[in-house]
């Protein structure tokens, strides 16, 4: 079969393609520089990996995000279950809740932080986690709202209830299998987020990867050009791998 | 048992008064909790705080003194940055969407969603070095565009002034415009530009009467939600600025770190409670919007 | 009547490497209301929309009354189309969804809206016009798109699937109202529907498709009893098949000879086909020859299944009250009521 080749999508493909690629391989190319021996090479990717804070800042980035997913599931799932099953009355108004973090500008939403707890929590990290929650939860609830909506909830609680099983196993072996795609998209989008909040994070003094790379600026340029670099491609490689890797959504509406 | 749900054929209708037996709200505990604590107390406790004076007293001088320089420059700042922002990337995001929702083959629009998830997300310092490596003093592009004979910095530019931030907040402003506008431009049904040349339309009359005026509240709200995300920018223009261009974001940032010291010390938060107004005019007509759409666009 | 015969000759289409119409033909004469009944993938809403204009046939022509549409783009064609469903413009009121064909066509507004009104009337909606088209029910969404279908006075009238969304009780009562409708306006129509029943409920004539081609164009009731291939004897209504022997034109069943109606070359072992009404079902006879197995009441008719000696499940369709002592297990004397079978290749 011939393809066509289609000009208006080639056109802005290409347009969007130089304006995304410029920034990224003018950065690549200064990531690869070698200074002293003059030329490329990968020194700065080596430098960087081989630096304990390195390791050290990815691990702790990366379980406060888990630490995240983990809270964002524990409370929406069940939530969201409970409002789409008893048409509660008070679901328009947790529906309306779930959105206001998208009117408070991350930078209030700092101070207001810093002002209202106590001190042992904000001398703990453990703050972060609940604070990334309210700063994915738009997205999350809706994600999980779209995906309980497309499955006869009813008719598949019932039918768990009815064979034995009782809530938790309904959550965790029915429903959370039914609406797995929603399910990884959120997971998918709040450990993203948590992993590269930056603003909060800094704001409330503390270091996680995203600050850490600020911090190796101020010491090694290239370096820290080299970490912005890779903290920008393995997101982006992961996540096209898992989406053209997960199956396709089914019924396109085209006939 | 656990908890229980209200019986199948319990309905809603009866809203006269409402009751709040507990089982009726009972199950959403842990998250109005959560949420209460971690969101609704400290943003109200910023708002009431944003009223106090040095001594505690309630007092509205906080809010005359955000609405002063240099914090009233800020605010005009902020609020361009997010304006001019917004209304660049717009129609060609909204274009760009477009093509690629109705052409591209199904692997090339996840891929490209995937891509403008990431993008949409970039700021800070990565976003920063992006812009420096291409168009800063030693940027390639720089060198590219001088090489042709246009020197981008024989005037006043530089990446720290307002155009220059312009130009970088248009790399994450546009990824985000596909993001928000795609979802109405798969809506449109095939059926309805169908259906209109069947009833004697051509292109033009089906873009006049019915694909325009069906996208543009799509439009619109998107639109308003670049524009907050342009406003409450803080990361990218902490990055790229050294103080020298004042934008709300900042000026909050450098009171909250005690870089800056004001004579009072709720001054922050009085213009964190402006920036909360600001982006809530822009948000919530956007969410307003978005909640009409669906109407038609879920079907 | 402005309407006008609708002519395709020799059509083909092929999407890559499939072939949607074949060399199609299809005549459909000034009033009449033609559908067109096959499996999916049969072709049968390729052909709808080529006559529309919304696919570009690969060869053949179009004709409506003399004049060639052949190259005519969508738009310009003057024909009416009710699509599957969720075809309404949902920016737009029920009435100025109405008059938008009118609009294209720059009737001024008055005449618009008077028109608008008067179909709406037509369709059993005149109080609706204000409403915009997602406040209404499926049902009503369909009669809104036929009024808006017709308001401009096509010459050809296209149904694709029009009740295929709807409920079975709303479907039965939409399309004896398209009948009627289309009856009065005299407009020429084609209807592509998969379901038989609706088909043969409100047609002039049936065209039975299959791979892009035509099987048999008939009236409902020559369909039914004198189906011309295998393929519509079987797509059209249920048959009993039951494997024989054919020798000198004539196939034995249950010890009878009845002369083979051929569809092809067929010879040796051969199905007869036999519609469950066309079984007679004798109980309490003497030399039994099958086994009733069960018994689904249905109201005035009962449908009978029977296993006959030879281990063949045979189904007779027969009155309620004349099969009331028969019970799975009583032993029966099946009988062919035809005069002729029609045989098919074994």
């Amino acid at each position: 079969m011939k393809r066509r080749i289609d000009i208006p999508l080639v056109a802005t493909l290409s347009v969007l393609g130089f304006f995304v690629f410029i920034p990224m391989l003018s950065a690549f190319e200064f990531s690869i520089r070698t200074p002293l021996k003059g030329g490329y090479g990968w020194d700065q990717y080596i430098w960087a990996v081989t630096e304990e804070d390195f390791m050290h800042y990815i691990l702790r980035s990366g379980w406060l995000a888990a630490v995240t997913v983990v809270i964002t599931l524990l409370i929406l799932v069940p939530t969201l279950t409970w409002l789409h099953l008893s048409q509660s009355k008070i679901r328009p108004l947790i529906d309306g809740l779930s959105l206001l973090p998208l009117v408070i500008p991350v930078v209030a939403f700092a101070v207001g932080a810093q002002i209202s707890f106590p001190e042992f929590m904000q001398n703990t990290v453990l703050e972060l986690p609940f604070l990334y929650f309210v700063l994915a939860l738009p997205y999350a609830y809706r994600s999980l709202d779209i995906g309980l909506s497309s499955i006869p909830l009813k008719t598949l609680t019932e039918a768990a209830r009815s064979t034995g099983a009782n809530w938790l196993k309904t959550i965790t072996a029915v429903i959370i299998p039914v609406i797995r795609g929603a399910v990884m998209a959120t997971v998918a989008l709040t450990f993203a987020l948590s992993l590269g909040e930056y603003t909060l994070t800094v704001l409330l003094h503390w270091d996680t990867f995203p600050t850490w790379v600020t911090y190796v600026a101020q010491e090694n340029l290239l370096g820290a050009i080299a970490i912005s670099m890779m903290s920008l491609i393995i997101p982006f490689l992961v996540l096209t791998g898992l989406t053209l890797l997960a199956p396709e959504r089914s019924a396109q509406r085209r006939k | 048992m656990g908890f229980k749900f209200k019986g199948e054929g319990a309905s809603t209708r009866g809203r006269a008064f409402l009751t709040f037996s507990p089982r009726s709200f009972l199950p959403a505990i842990p998250f109005l909790l959560i949420f209460g604590y971690f969101f609704l107390f400290p943003i109200s406790r910023l708002i009431y705080v944003a009223f106090l004076s040095n001594e505690n007293t309630l007092t509205f001088s906080n809010f005359v003194t955000a609405f002063q320089e240099p914090y009233r420059t800020g605010f005009i700042n902020s609020i361009r940055i997010g304006l001019f922002s917004a209304g660049i990337t717009a129609i060609p995001g909204a274009i760009a969407a477009y093509f690629i929702e109705t052409r591209g083959p199904s692997k090339l629009r996840r891929t490209i969603a995937v891509m403008s998830g990431v993008l949409a997300n970039t700021g800070g310092v990565p976003l920063a070095f992006m812009f420096t490596a291409a168009i800063g003093l030693q940027g390639q592009l720089t060198k590219a565009l001088k090489a042709a004979g246009w020197d981008i910095y024989s005037g006043h530019f530089s990446l720290g002034t307002f155009t220059g931030l312009l130009i970088v907040y248009l790399y994450f402003q546009l990824p985000l415009m596909v993001i928000v506008f795609s979802p109405a431009i798969v809506s449109l049904r095939t059926e309805w530009i169908e259906a209109a040349r069947n009833l004697g339309a051509n292109q033009f009359n089906y873009w006049i009467r019915i694909g325009v005026p069906l996208l543009f509240p799509s439009f619109i709200a998107s639109f308003l939600l670049l524009f907050a995300s342009g406003f409450s920018a803080y990361a990218t223009a902490n990055a790229l600025t050294v103080g020298n261009l004042p934008l709300t974001p900042l000026q909050i940032g450098g009171l909250l770190d005690g870089n800056v010291s004001a004579q009072q010390l709720n001054l922050g938060k009085a213009l964190g409670v402006v920036m909360i107004l600001i982006s809530a005019m822009a948000v919530v007509p956007y969410l307003v919007i978005q909640r009409r759409a669906a109407k038609w666009q879920q079907r | 009547m402005s309407s006008k015969s609708l002519t395709l000759k020799n059509v083909t289409k092929k999407f890559g490497s499939v072939l949607a119409l074949d060399n199609f033909n299809l005549e459909v004469g000034v009033g009449e209301l033609v559908a067109l009944l096959g499996p999916s993938g049969c072709g049968k809403t390729t052909a709808l929309r080529v006559v529309a204009g919304l696919e570009n046939q690969d060869s053949g022509n179009l004709y409506v009354g003399d004049k060639d549409l052949s190259e005519t783009p969508a738009h310009k064609r003057n024909m009416g189309m009710v699509f599957q469903a969720y075809s309404l413009f949902p920016n737009l009121t029920v009435e100025e969804n109405v008059a938008f064909g009118l609009q294209m066509r720059k009737v001024s507004k008055h005449e618009r809206k008077k028109k608008a009104e008067s179909l709406l009337e037509l369709v059993g909606l005149p109080t609706q016009g204000q409403r915009f088209t997602y406040q209404l029910s499926g049902g009503q969404q369909q009669r809104v798109a036929l009024a808006r279908a017709l308001a401009f006075e096509p010459e050809i009238l296209l149904l694709d699937e029009p009740l295929s969304a709807l409920d079975a009780q709303v479907r039965v009562n939409l399309r004896e109202e398209i009948r009627r409708l289309q009856l009065s306006l005299g407009t020429t129509t084609l209807f592509v529907t998969h379901d038989q029943e609706e088909a043969m409920a409100i047609s002039d004539r049936v065209g039975v498709m299959s791979h892009g081609q035509l099987e048999q164009i008939d009236t409902p009731d020559t369909l039914y009893n004198k189906p011309a291939t295998s393929f519509v004897a079987s797509f059209v209504g249920t048959m009993n098949r039951i494997p024989t022997q054919l020798s000198d034109g004539q196939v034995q069943l249950f010890g009878k000879n009845f002369p083979a109606l051929k569809s092809s070359n067929e010879s040796g072992s051969v199905i007869a086909l036999i519609r469950p009404e066309s079984i007679g079902i004798t109980a309490g006879s003497q030399d039994h020859n099958a086994k009733v197995l069960t018994r689904l009441f249905m109201g005035a008719s009962s449908n009978i299944v029977c296993q006959a000696i030879d281990g063949t499940i045979i189904q007779s369709l027969m009155s309620s009250n004349e099969s009331g002592d028969l019970h799975p297990g009583s032993e029966v004397k099946l009988e062919v009521l035809n005069k002729e079978v029609l045989v098919t290749n074994a």
